[in-house]
């Protein structure tokens, strides 16, 4: 493998040093002006010399965390993402289970209208859903938030895939010992889809922890309101720069921790099921 | 999809009886236990779906056909589409969005299949060299967007850059020429990685004899290039071209938290304006008429590209 990739392309292997490096900086870069940013309360100054340590100090993250919004609003993202995650999970293996290892009626058309639903843009739904949530006086409350993310037929598919794999004699085996059908799915199914859950759990938390225009439209009080959406609001707010990059970079944190932690298992799952 | 592409799977048998016999034989049907169990298990994702997915997707498309005020609404036929169509705004809005995939698509393809080469090499730290162009993706756009304005800002990086070498500097998002190159650039920035991942996987894919071959033949790396690598690459190609012309239909938040679709209206998309519509003015028709037009130009642009790309392939 690696020695096809060599003769692939004809650059010469300093070429491609300089090239990668080059387009490492670019990517870095602006993670590296947003923390710099963030440590200078008083401006950075020249660009070229944003790296010498005069002038770096902590207040704008004093004065960020200083707020009582920024707290709230981390804790309505971790709330949105958290409860997402675990109810998207919950309910798509309960689906996958049954699409994998069940028989009944109407269970093909099913699974293909949910897939079909992927082709729908969300913005269609958007008014629907807004209308609908303030019939049932939803917006600006938790689960009006959360619950219509739940339905989501990626996780359905890929849990459908993997429970698939799962052999038959496992389920046979438990239910001739006598173990009811709820107690199959929870001790016998879901301790094997470890790694599915894994991959989903992390894409499910992401896109709920940057997810934007939704809780645009439903978290409409600080109460409820996001990291991502109260961030939005401070820069529309004119507020310093140095505070606002401060906010960024505690928002990022989460998503780092979870990138470090995790990088494989999703670089892999887009790689073979183009997870995006 | 319909029948010309039957889908792999499609259990027939189940379907046709419930389809032909109707009701009754579903009912029947359910009376086994495990039709009931399984059906008990998906309950709640379909309860999920048909209220938040199917139902909402149904009714966006009664709303663009109707007048929709608190306590008083009323359909009004093709009317939300003949104001729509009337409307010099939604044609500017719409060769914005166009304008915006023309840019990013192909950028964001490029770039991402160019460092798929790369770091598919053997090179040094080469985990470390996809981590980190990766490492864009997992943020949110208002993240990128905010650090994004101080980039282009008037004493930012770029206009430090282009001071120093002695050209002209510019508000890159403050004038019309150049607001949507500059978001696009962006979002080059936030999303080549996840394209880099997927072209990756497809040049892993591809069988070594054929490179060797071709050295056998003579032949240089330019031409391996065009002969093997991206003929071999077209499918990856087709889904990185749909995935990511569909997200770029699709650009809100960075607009929202970067221009708010000015100057002038120079970046004022099309979900831009499905929100302005729907929840600024409140009108819901007029925004669900938008929604459908996005639906529509969407479906129409992924069976063009899986056109264009089938009869090249062929």
């Amino acid at each position: 493998m690696t020695v096809r990739a060599t003769r692939s392309i004809g650059l010469t292997s300093a070429g491609t040093y300089v090239a990668l490096i080059l387009a490492a900086v670019c990517t870095v870069f602006p993670f590296l002006m947003m923390v710099v940013v963030s440590l200078k309360p008083r401006g950075i100054g020249n660009i070229f010399r944003m790296l010498n340590p005069e002038g770096v100090s902590l207040a704008s993250y004093d004065k960020i965390l200083g707020s009582a919004d920024v707290w709230t609003w981390t804790f309505n993202s971790l709330v949105y993402s958290v409860v997402s995650v675990v109810l998207v999970l919950l309910f798509s293996s309960m689906a996958g289970y049954a699409f994998a290892k069940k028989r009944f009626p109407g269970k093909e058309a099913m699974f293909w209208t949910f897939l079909a639903m992927l082709m729908v843009p969300t913005q269609v739904t958007l008014i629907p859903l807004f209308i609908l949530l303030s019939w049932f006086n939803g917006i600006d409350t938790y689960w009006g938030l959360i619950i219509p993310t739940v339905a989501n037929a990626q996780s359905i598919f890929l849990m459908r895939q993997f429970i698939a794999g799962i052999p038959d004699e496992l389920i046979e085996a438990a239910r001739i010992d006598g173990a009811g059908e709820w107690r199959i799915f929870w001790q016998i199914v879901l301790p094997q889809t470890g790694p599915i859950m894994a991959t989903m759990g992390t894409f499910v938390f992401l896109w709920h922890w940057n997810d934007f225009l939704w809780p645009l439209l439903v978290a409409q009080s600080d109460a409820t309101r996001t990291l991502t959406v109260g961030l939005a609001s401070l820069q529309s707010e004119q507020v310093n720069t140095s505070e606002i990059m401060a906010g960024t970079t505690l928002s990022f944190v989460p998503t780092f921790i979870v990138f470090l932690l995790l990088q494989r298992f999703f670089v892999r799952s887009i790689m073979t099921s183009g997870l995006k | 999809m319909g029948q010309a592409h039957p889908l792999p799977g499609t259990a027939r048998p189940v379907l046709m009886n419930a389809q032909t016999r109707g009701l009754p034989v579903l009912v029947k049907a359910l009376t086994t236990r495990e039709a009931r169990v399984g059906f008990a298990f998906v309950l709640p994702a379909l309860v999920l779906f048909i209220i938040f997915r199917i139902g909402p997707t149904l009714a966006g498309l009664v709303l663009s056909f109707m007048e929709y005020r608190i306590g008083r609404s009323s359909f009004t036929g093709l009317q939300n589409f003949s104001r729509l169509f009337a409307d010099p705004i939604f044609w500017e809005s719409l060769r914005v969005t166009m304008t915006y995939v023309v840019i990013s698509v192909p950028l964001t393809t490029v770039v991402a299949l160019a460092m798929a080469l790369l770091v598919n090499r053997p090179v040094r730290w080469q985990s470390f060299f996809r981590s980190a162009f990766f490492l864009p993706y997992v943020t949110s756009l208002i993240m990128a967007g905010i650090i994004w304005v101080a980039i282009y800002g008037p004493s930012g990086p770029i206009n430090a850059v282009l001071t120093l070498i002695g050209l002209p500097t510019a508000n890159w998002l403050e004038q019309p020429g150049s607001v949507l190159p500059a978001i696009a650039v962006m979002s080059v920035w936030k999303n080549f990685g996840y394209s880099m991942m997927v072209f990756l996987s497809g040049l892993l894919a591809i069988p070594g004899e054929y490179y060797e071959a071709a050295d056998i033949d003579g032949a240089d790396s330019w031409r391996k290039f065009w002969s093997i690598t991206l003929p071999l690459l077209k499918p990856t190609l087709f889904f990185v071209l749909v995935i990511e012309t569909i997200g770029a239909f699709q650009v809100f938040d960075a607009v929202y938290v970067m221009t708010n679709g000015g100057p002038v209206r120079a970046s004022y998309t099309l979900v831009y304006m499905l929100y302005d519509q729907g929840f600024q003015f409140f009108n819901f028709g007029a925004a669900s008429a938008v929604g459908v037009v996005l639906f529509i130009i969407i479906l129409l642009i992924s069976l063009v590209q899986r056109r264009f790309l089938s009869e090249r392939a062929s």
